[in-house]
């Protein structure tokens, strides 16, 4: 025999049950207790027909599941384990696979479960089904719920491990991971296999087997239906001669296993047996496609190949960042989220995570931003800490691959760092300094490279998925090590052939124009290997540099992405005045011409701008007034008359929520302003009150409350968004810890109403003596009454009268 | 695949309480470019089942080879001389959802609008579905799309639906503790499938097929328990959307 890895798994087994009575919709699982006997034949019938594996009959067997079968998860995963056993007796050397199915609810965000307790909820599962010879985790469709799964079965067993998951016809999954975020993903995370089940037929996943063999290292595991379904009658497809002719053409791509999923039957399988005998006898040879050789990190839904430069964006961290800093400080996620969707909409690839600073928890922190951050941005994080503990929680609920930066070469480092990149199955950026310092020759950070790559070697990380960073020195202080920094680099890129990262910026601190040294600093280094600069994306200059030196390498074929960056360009004039622009038709009425007779053009310029909505000259304008004078005239005097002016046309039906919000992000704009503003000035905040605002537990629904939080922020309340889902004690917990006079409570469906008097009767029994504001769409008056609130807010306009009201302003 | 059409901006604003009046060009300038990248992150995608409807009173409805029991007068009334009935459920997708999270960082006026049409663009895939259906049953006649959380049709039969469906595995649809569809733009309904080759059944089927009259009969604000008018039946009707 040549080639008799292939083993064969079984078929379908739910139509399988509902041909024997189960109803649509009924427990299957229960049957493994109730009706062992059909379970029992349903395996039998696959191990005779040539299965070598069968898989339990317990594809839902979860807590949340189950909770009304009337049985425990352990009861059910071990009879279905013995089921499965009784049936392989007959048969020698069959094995028995664990089923793990998706736990049939979204992890957060896409719904309310956390990472954590999915987590929970597989160990569980895992446990009950030690008997098991391995584990199989099928049918996953979310990356991040499938990485849950791996991690209590690596964890709570020492079974192999294989992960398919299921794709639909355009290559990806239903919360939308493509292939390579799979390979990457659970590659790294340790599975034994991995592969495809179910939602497609085998001709569909041809090509996506062909894919994932060159994508991965990793033995393939497949499990198609029979075919595509009839949508009427349900009937599929393919017969079990196709199937298994189909298949069988695949068996060659690194193949390990193969059975039937939805449609299947005995004959399927018998059919594909056939096709494995004769795999396992025949001298054939198919011209295999390479692996493919470069690595790349990904989130759940893009893969960043490391094939040519990289940018990463520089932004989310604190460092000599005082904005950042108090935003870190005060939780101000708003303004976290906002860098890096500026980032990724200026050109990052990836983000570097920092959060690193006195007086925040880094773990707690950094857990929280990277949860935020890989909810709302696409592009793969860089994680970025010294500290192993931080870096371990960040990777463990990162949803996708990493890149962790950074190990230096100091021992401490190396042994407490690469296990943890190993483990979660990340790259690494390799530091170019140890105990002594940054060595001052390229020759001396060449032999730190080379250790650190050794070591990541030894414990089975691969050289390319270590990055080195040369480190770059300050010019205006040490100019002689520039060239250092670039030697350095192209000793690591033509001698130890990895990638090379490098913080471009630090180059020209303390120098004037600090740009055209960013930018021309960034091409000599692209130039001497530098494949991932650490940079801001923002900077025009840098980008161009970036995009003009793909043009000139070839990299950016046909010119494409150059012209397309420019197709718009015109050059600069040079008395042009940056900014001018004309101002639009402007709003006569009477409070714009107070405001011009007390507070001059401009301010009656910033009014109307807000009336019509047009930010980026509300911005321009308020630059101006701070410039010229008091923040709080421009607030009180131009911002708020403005927003009272919408605000009255709202109420009267005269201006729609569309509108309200143009004008409210206009305001939002300008305090974003006033806020850099004073942090640079070294001035307090000044705030009309602190407000708590959320959505009640089991509600996911937050557009609304959304909404109110921007007009409050408008008039110059501070918000504290608890998010949506939020448990009442949390809410009670928040108005202890900041004693805030009102708490606003959103609810979107009939069937959270309870939540929210719950909620508002723990705020009283805690003695709290805070006000309540409620809303959302389905709340009346009345009902907010009954419920015990203290006001009722019809729409966002409302809410913010009666926090006027509440706080007297 | 489901496709896609260019998306209903007059329903949309409909749903941002517009009413009758036209949204202004800023803002119909806004949806356009909120359009492009909505319509990247719907995948949009249905599934459905046909039941025979084994019985049907005034509390409760039971259907055939399934497990699930639709309860309550409501969905008694909608089904009352149906031989079928269909279970249905639509998802826009989680890109969607993303897509909104990401603009209520960035950019609420988008988000709001963004909400809307991705609002009107499930509704259009429901229209398209119960089109096809007519199609497919040139004989029947359908009722209006009803919903759980509608009238007295518990909200808490969400799981079992789509449990019955197989939709977690078909469509990626889900549901929360709180019984909330995630992906959040999603919808389920049952619709009733009627003989109109019986003849006798004709007149009675008139008055039963006037949705105007179950609606007024069954919906008042505060009484409905669905999340938005987003993708519901009653959205062009319903009182919520008169003084909004």
């Amino acid at each position: 025999m040549k080639n008799d890895r292939i083993k064969i798994l079984d078929g379908a087994m739910g139509t399988r049950l509902q041909a024997m009575g189960l109803p649509l919709g009924g427990i299957p699982e229960v049957w493994n207790i109730t009706e062992p006997e059909k379970v029992t034949s349903v395996h039998a019938s696959y191990l005779a027909a040539g299965s070598d594996i069968v898989y339990t009959n317990t594809f839902g067997a979860n807590s949340y599941k189950m909770r009304d079968s009337g049985y425990t998860v352990t009861e059910l995963i071990s009879a279905g384990v013995a089921n499965a056993r009784k049936a392989c007796a007959d048969y020698p050397g069959s094995k028995v696979a664990l089923d793990v199915g998706p736990l049939g609810k979204l992890l957060s965000p896409l719904g309310d479960l956390s990472f954590e307790d999915a987590y929970e909820l597989f160990r569980e599962q895992v446990v009950a089904g030690k008997d098991a010879d391995l584990i199989v985790i099928e049918t996953m469709t979310d990356l991040y719920e499938a990485k849950a799964a791996l991690l209590a079965a690596k964890e709570n067993s020492d079974k192999p491990v294989f992960v398919t998951m299921s794709f639909e016809a355009n290559g990806r999954t239903f919360t939308g991971t493509s292939i390579e975020c799979m390979a990457l993903t659970l590659s790294g995370l340790g599975a034994d296999a991995i592969g495809f089940n179910c939602s497609l037929g085998p001709a569909e996943l041809t090509p996506m087997v062909k894919k994932l063999y060159e994508l991965t290292e990793l033995p393939i595991v497949l499990k198609p239906n029979a075919g595509l379904p009839d949508p009427v009658t349900n009937q599929y497809n393919v017969s079990a001669e196709e199937f298994a002719d189909c298949i069988g053409e695949l068996l060659p791509y690194g193949l390990i296993a193969a059975g039937g999923c939805c449609g299947t039957t005995p004959e399927y399988i018998a059919a594909l047996k056939a096709k494995a005998v004769a795999f396992a006898e025949e001298e054939k040879r198919t011209d295999l496609p390479e692996k493919r050789k470069v690595t790349g990190i990904c989130s759940s839904t893009d893969a960043v190949w490391f094939s040519e430069p990289r940018v990463i964006g520089e932004r989310i961290n604190p460092t000599g960042k005082k904005r950042f800093k108090e935003a870190l400080l005060n939780g101000d996620m708003d303004y976290i989220l906002s860098q890096a969707i500026s980032q990724v909409d200026a050109g990052a690839d990836i983000l570097d995570v920092n959060v690193g600073l006195p007086g925040v928890d880094e773990k707690e922190m950094m857990v929280r931003v990277v949860k935020e951050l890989q909810a709302i941005v696409n592009v793969p994080l860089q994680i970025d800490s010294k500290m192993p503990e931080v870096i371990e929680a960040a990777l463990r609920i990162y949803n996708g691959r990493a890149l962790v930066n950074s190990v230096d070469g100091e021992e401490k480092n190396l042994t407490s760092i690469l296990p943890i990149v190993k483990k979660y199955g990340a790259a690494v950026v390799g530091l170019t300094l140890d105990e002594g310092g940054i060595p001052t020759k390229a020759e001396g950070r060449f032999a730190i490279a080379e250790r650190i790559v050794k070591r990541a070697e030894a414990l089975g990380i691969k050289r390319n998925d270590v990055q080195i960073d040369c480190l770059t020195l300050t010019a205006s202080a040490e100019q002689a090590a520039v060239a250092e920094t670039l030697k350095a680099l192209a000793m690591v890129h033509d001698r130890l052939h990895t990638g090379a990262v490098l913080g471009v910026s630090n180059i020209s601190f303390g120098l004037p124009n600090r740009e055209l040294v960013n930018s021309t600093f960034l091409t000599m280094a692209l130039q001497n290997g530098l494949t991932l600069p650490i940079m801001n994306p923002n900077s025009e200059a840098m980008m161009g540099a970036l995009r003009a030196y793909r043009l000139l390498m070839n990299l950016d074929q046909h010119a494409m992405a150059y012209t397309e960056a420019y197709k718009d360009f015109v050059p600069a004039k040079a008395d042009a005045k940056p900014g001018a622009t004309t101002p639009a038709g402007s709003v006569a009425d009477e409070t714009e011409a107070k405001i011009r007779s007390e507070l001059g053009d401009k301010a009656a310029e910033l009014y109307a701008a807000v009336l019509t909505g047009r930010a980026e000259r509300g911005e321009l304008l308020a630059d101006e007034l701070l410039s010229e004078g008091d923040p709080m005239t421009m607030v009180n005097g131009v911002l708020i008359p403005a927003l009272d002016t919408v605000g009255a046309g709202f109420e009267k039906g005269r201006i729609f929520l569309p509108q309200l919000m143009l004008s409210a992000s206009v305001v939002q704009g300008v305090f974003g302003r006033v806020k850099e503003y004073m942090a640079k000035t070294g001035q307090e905040q000044v705030s009309k009150g602190l407000i708590i605002l959320a959505t009640v537990k089991g509600d996911i629904h937050d557009i609304g409350k959304n909404i109110v939080k921007m007009l409050l922020e408008n008039y110059g309340f501070t918000v504290r968004d608890l998010g949506r889902d939020v448990d009442p004690q949390v809410v009670v917990q928040a108005a202890k810890e900041t004693g805030a006079p009102l708490v606003g409570l959103s609810a979107l469906m009939t069937t959270t109403l309870g939540s929210m008097e719950e909620t508002i009767r723990a705020l009283k029994e805690a003695g709290l003596n805070c006000k309540t504001v409620v809303g959302g769409a389905v709340l009346t008056p009345e009902y907010a009454e009954r419920i015990g609130a203290d006001y009722y807010g019809s729409d966002a306009k409302a809410t913010v009268d009666i926090a006027r009201e509440v706080f007297h302003c | 695949m489901v496709t896609l059409k260019p998306i209903n901006k007059k329903e949309a604003a409909l749903y941002l309480g517009y009413g009758k009046n036209e949204p202004d060009p800023v803002i119909l300038n806004l949806m356009d470019e909120c359009e492009g990248p909505l319509q990247e992150a719907c995948h949009p995608s249905f599934c459905y089942g046909i039941f025979d409807v084994q019985m049907c009173s005034e509390e409760r409805v039971v259907l055939s080879e399934c497990d699930l029991e639709l309860t309550g007068k409501d969905i008694g009334k909608l089904l009352s001389g149906c031989e079928k009935a269909v279970l249905f459920a639509a998802t826009l997708g989680s890109g969607v959802d993303t897509l909104m999270r990401k603009l209520q960082v960035g950019n609420m006026p988008k988000a709001i609008l963004t909400d809307a049409m991705a609002g009107a663009a499930i509704e259009q895939i429901c229209n398209d579905f119960q089109e096809e259906l007519a199609v497919q049953f040139p004989n029947m006649k359908q009722t209006m799309r009803y919903s759980p959380g509608y009238g007295d049709l518990p909200l808490a039969i969400q799981g079992k639906l789509l449990e019955t469906l197989s939709a977690g595995k078909r469509i990626g649809l889900n549901v929360t503790e709180g019984n909330m569809l995630t992906p959040l733009k999603s919808v389920t309904a049952v619709i009733g499938l009627r003989d109109i080759t019986k003849e006798e059944e004709r007149s009675r089927l008139k008055d039963m097929m006037d949705s105007d009259a179950v609606i007024n009969a069954e919906l008042s604000v505060g009484d409905c328990s669905r999340e938005a008018c987003a993708g519901c039946a009653f959205a062009a009707k319903c009182h919520k959307n008169d003084n909004r």
